[in-house]
């Protein structure tokens, strides 16, 4: 009796040991937190993208429409990962999308959306990245989900699925 | 292109991999000869892992950024060696640096095992092969660091300044090494199990791959305690950081391997415990791994996390524990032939004790690591555990431990008895005097540290004495042991004597102590290939008039933006002066930092004098033999 | 009657036992009076009464909330609903900016005031302390 307690006692502690890191797991501590912020988006003036032309914000944010303003970079792995979902959300009617090329080499920024195409609506460039730290961007990507000119969410990291279905909740309410 | 070749001779591998494993079972089921075949193939199998790790390495020195790890952690600007080591500074590239080790005792244990049963040897490939698969599938499946990025960007994103660091160059591959080895330790345990093999001859062949791995181990930590004193400016070694203690988990669990491994050799018992530490030892290190790659706890030491990496160590880590746990009830019989009769006052009594203090040490590294965890999960509360919780629980135990410790070697194996020992005693009272005559001294009122500093004297002085009297029987042994009260020693005089001074100054200010004024002179900037140099001069005066000057570092790299501490150390016999500065954003004022610590070195010494122990060890078997 | 060896088992797995529930009760006592609980300024505002223990504090650096003299730097912790305000006398991290993430640990003076004695750095620049997003999160 004794001699088959054992491995069972033992058997049993680590299923917990291994249920419980699993479902750590679950929580993972990784950066990619999300910020609901009902702040007024900074005034800002920008080049539009491969031109020389400026543009200023209140140009840009215009109308009920919603906005999304995506920071990206040619250089950037996850910018490639949420792309598809950008050019999904790029269907929606109500959404405009603006692209913010952040620090980029302007010909490796054209290959980059001749490549995967380009689901941005108007094109600005940030080459000094001062613009993205007026809205306080920690990285790339970074996505901002606009409506007149209050800053509904806040999306640090690329976008996911489940990120793409809450837009598009929001956009639709 | 050595991108690609790395690739494919990674997938080749694989296939090699299911070869040998085929190969092996077929051998075991007609043990007649060792088959020449899996030889060859592990032969094999290392060479392709190592094309392909030499592969990624030529990739990191030609900066091509077609390749996602090179990009990800390389930049044109960084030095050459950094770029070679920055080949294992990330995720993707340690784990081939894993493999490889992993491939490579596989083919040394073909080498060394020559002697051994073939049926064993066999078994033992087996489940090395085993281990060796599950990792070409974690790096092929979840972490592959040959993965293909098109449009080829012009500049990689760059390596963090904070691993461009020399100690940290070389201590992933040093204690992968330590980590990997226990792999070894741990497939030849289970085919001795299997084959109801543990005896004697298997204590002592294993006995190198313990030593070896062990070896590794301890240096591999000393090299990142070193890294993280000078780096990190906190002017520590040791911060009982979650990533710190994965590595010292199986530290524990492979020295007290050893002990086990010593009372296996002469008297066949402890079968058990070698059964166990030998199992425990190879998991902790695969655990360690788990936890830090896989984001679940929180360390000041932050690395690249991905939730599925996590569930495929998760996953693969627990089949080996249960595997383990299914060899271990299954096959595990306990030896007929042994003698249990233990004397109490005997060598195996005291080693056997000190075995029970290591599992208990052992525990409350494990507990207050994982307990985070647990909370976490049971009641989602977050909370971390400090280092007075790891001082409080494990100090006073140093003190019976360090006793056990100097008079266990003097005792006899089986039976022993205390007549001609009263040296022992007569020792024990000269190092309580020179403890309180200390304490007296330097007005530390404070019981616990002046009896671990009287038992740790007490180690000290009977280890010396052999040296003395030139007893060179157990000269390996005599050395570990001495190295580890002058270790104790250094390091309790090291916390009570250290002084520290922070303050925040500007450029022409001084600060006053009673001993010492601080002149902060002049700051300097300097362009350097990959960072911008910020220096500053600060004069320490001290009231006998010596002056020492100190130039602390600030680095600003360009790829990473980030700034780093470059902390100015005046190493000395008796002391270290360490001193960092930092920007105070949007203030003229920078944080200061200086620190007098004494017997700094004689840490960093006594570690190393514990390793040579096991050094000497091995040489000396070779020697007799 | 039982034999010699099954004796010396028998009180072999006793005293392991007695050993083993003694060292694990030492050990989560201990834990309990050593860990450092985790709060968000927010959480402080909320607190029925203040705690004496030793706590750590996440947030945000405020903009233009660094001041320094010669003894102290002082700064304000916000997780954008609520601040709190820091005095800390000790080693800053390189990553320490107004605006990123921070963590600083020590002793609440009141709900508004927090001494702290360590400020922990961490080693990525885009690293945010999970805490804090959680913290954040949870508004």
């Amino acid at each position: 009796m004794k001699i088959k307690l054992l491995p069972i006692t033992v058997t049993f502690l680590f299923l917990i040991f291994f249920l419980v890191f699993f479902l750590g797991l679950k929580n993972p501590n990784i950066y990619k937190p999300n910020i609901n912020e009902k702040k007024e988006i900074p005034f800002f003036t920008a080049k539009l993208f491969n031109s020389t032309t400026s543009i200023n914000s209140n140009e840009i944010f215009v109308g009920k429409n919603f906005y999304l303003l995506n920071i990206w970079s040619s250089w950037c792995v996850p910018c490639r990962y949420e792309h598809e979902f950008l050019i999904k959300l790029n269907k929606e009617e109500n959404l405009k999308i603006v692209g913010l090329n952040y620090k980029d080499n302007v010909k490796n920024a054209k290959n980059y959306l001749e490549e995967l195409s380009n689901p941005y609506d108007i094109s600005i460039s940030d080459k000094s990245g001062l613009i993205a730290i007026e809205w306080g961007a920690y990285g790339v990507p970074e996505t901002f989900l606009i409506h007149e000119k209050k800053i509904l969410k806040k999306i640090i990291g690329p976008i996911t699925s489940d990120l793409m279905k809450e837009i598009k909740e929001l956009i639709n309410l | 292109m050595a991108s690609l070749i790395g690739f494919y001779s990674l997938v080749l591998g694989v296939i090699i991999s299911f070869i040998i494993t085929f190969f092996s079972v077929k051998n075991f089921k007609e043990p007649i000869v060792f088959d020449k075949k899996i030889i060859h193939f592990s032969f094999l199998q290392f060479f392709l892992v190592l094309i392909s790790f030499l592969g990624l390495i030529v990739s990191f020195v030609n900066s091509d950024f077609s390749n996602e790890t090179v990009f990800n952690n390389s930049h044109t600007t960084k030095p050459l060696f950094y770029k070679i080591t920055g080949t294992w500074g990330n995720h993707e590239g340690s784990l081939l640096l894993w493999l490889l080790v992993l491939t490579l005792f596989a083919v040394l244990f073909i080498i060394k095992s020559n002697k051994q049963p073939t049926r064993y040897r066999i078994l033992t490939l087996l489940f090395q092969q085993l281990i060796i698969l599950g990792f070409f599938i974690f790096v092929l499946k979840t972490s592959s660091p040959f993965n293909y990025i098109y449009p080829v960007p012009n500049e990689g994103l760059g390596l963090n300044p904070i691993l461009q660091d020399p100690a940290l160059a070389i201590h992933p591959p040093i204690l992968y090494l330590g980590y990997v080895g226990s792999s070894i330790i741990f497939s030849s345990t289970l085919a001795a199990v299997v084959l109801n093999y543990i005896s004697k001859e298997w204590a002592s062949h294993i006995k190198d791959w313990v030593i070896i791995s062990w070896i590794f181990l301890t240096l591999g930590i000393l090299l990142g305690s070193i890294w993280a004193y000078y780096e990190l400016g906190w002017g520590g070694f040791w911060f009982w950081d979650p990533v710190e203690n994965v590595s010292l988990m199986p530290w524990l669990a492979l020295t007290t391997l050893i002990h086990c491994i010593l009372v296996l050799e002469k008297r066949l018992l402890l079968t058990s415990w070698v059964v166990i530490l030998s199992i425990s030892t190879f998991t902790l290190s695969m655990c360690g791994t788990f936890l830090v790659r896989s984001g679940i706890l929180n360390s000041v030491h932050t690395f690249a996390n991905d939730p599925e990496r996590g569930l495929f160590i998760l996953i693969f880590l627990f089949s080996l524990i249960f595997m383990s746990l299914f060899v271990f009830f299954f096959f595990y019989r306990e030896n007929d032939k042994t003698d249990y009769s233990i004397f109490f006052l005997s060598k195996e009594t005291s080693i056997i004790v000190n075995n029970w203090f290591m599992m208990y040490f052992l525990s409350v590294v494990l507990i207050g690591t994982t307990y985070p965890i647990f909370l976490e999960v049971i009641s989602s509360e977050k909370i971390s555990v400090g280092p007075p919780f790891y001082n409080k629980l494990i100090a006073p135990f140093l003190i019976p431990f360090l006793f056990f410790m100097a008079i266990g070697p003097k005792l006899k194996w089986v039976k022993s008895d205390l007549s001609d020992k009263i040296y022992l005693i007569l020792f024990l009272i000269i190092s309580l005097f020179l403890s309180i005559f200390i304490v007296q001294n330097f007005k530390i009122e404070f019981l616990l540290n002046t009896i671990l500093i009287t038992f740790a004297f007490y180690l000290f002085f009977i280890t010396v004495r052999d040296f003395v009297s030139k007893k060179y029987k157990n000269l390996s042994q005599n050395l570990a042991h001495f190295g580890f009260s002058l270790f104790i020693l250094s390091i309790l005089f090291n916390n009570i004597f250290a002084t520290e001074v922070i303050t925040n100054l500007k450029v022409g200010d001084t600060f006053k102590t009673e001993k010492f004024n601080i002149n902060f002179e002049s700051l300097s900037q300097k362009n350097k290939q990959n960072y911008k140099s910020i220096v500053g001069k600060l004069i320490i005066e001290n009231s006998k008039g010596s002056i020492e000057v100190m130039e602390p570092e600030l680095r600003i790299y360009n790829q990473p933006n980030i700034s780093t501490s470059e902390a100015d150390i005046k190493t000395g016999f008796l002391n270290d002066k360490f001193m960092t500065i930092n920007i105070v954003q949007n203030q003229e004022y920078f944080n200061v930092r200086y620190q007098i610590k004494p017997f700094m070195i004689w840490i960093w010494f006594s570690i190393l004098l514990i390793t040579s122990g096991g050094l000497i060890s091995m040489l000396k078997k070779k020697y007799e033999n | 009657m039982y034999g010699r060896k099954v004796k010396l088992r028998f009180f072999f797995v006793i005293s392991i036992l007695i050993v083993l529930i003694l060292s694990v009760s030492l050990i989560l006592k201990s834990l309990e009076e050593n860990v450092v609980y985790f709060q968000s300024p927010s959480e402080i505002k909320n607190f029925a009464e203040l705690k004496k223990k030793k706590i750590r504090i996440g947030g945000m650096v405020k903009k233009n909330s660094i001041s320094a003299d010669s003894n102290e730097i002082s700064f304000i912790i916000t997780d954008f609903k609520n601040e709190i305000n820091v005095s800390y006398n000790g080693v800053l991290p390189n990553l320490f900016e107004e605006g990123k993430g921070v963590v600083a640990e020590g002793f609440l003076k009141d709900r508004n005031y927090f001494l702290a004695s360590k400020i922990l750095a961490k080693h990525d620049e885009n690293y945010m302390p999970p805490e804090v997003k959680a913290a954040l999160e949870e508004k």
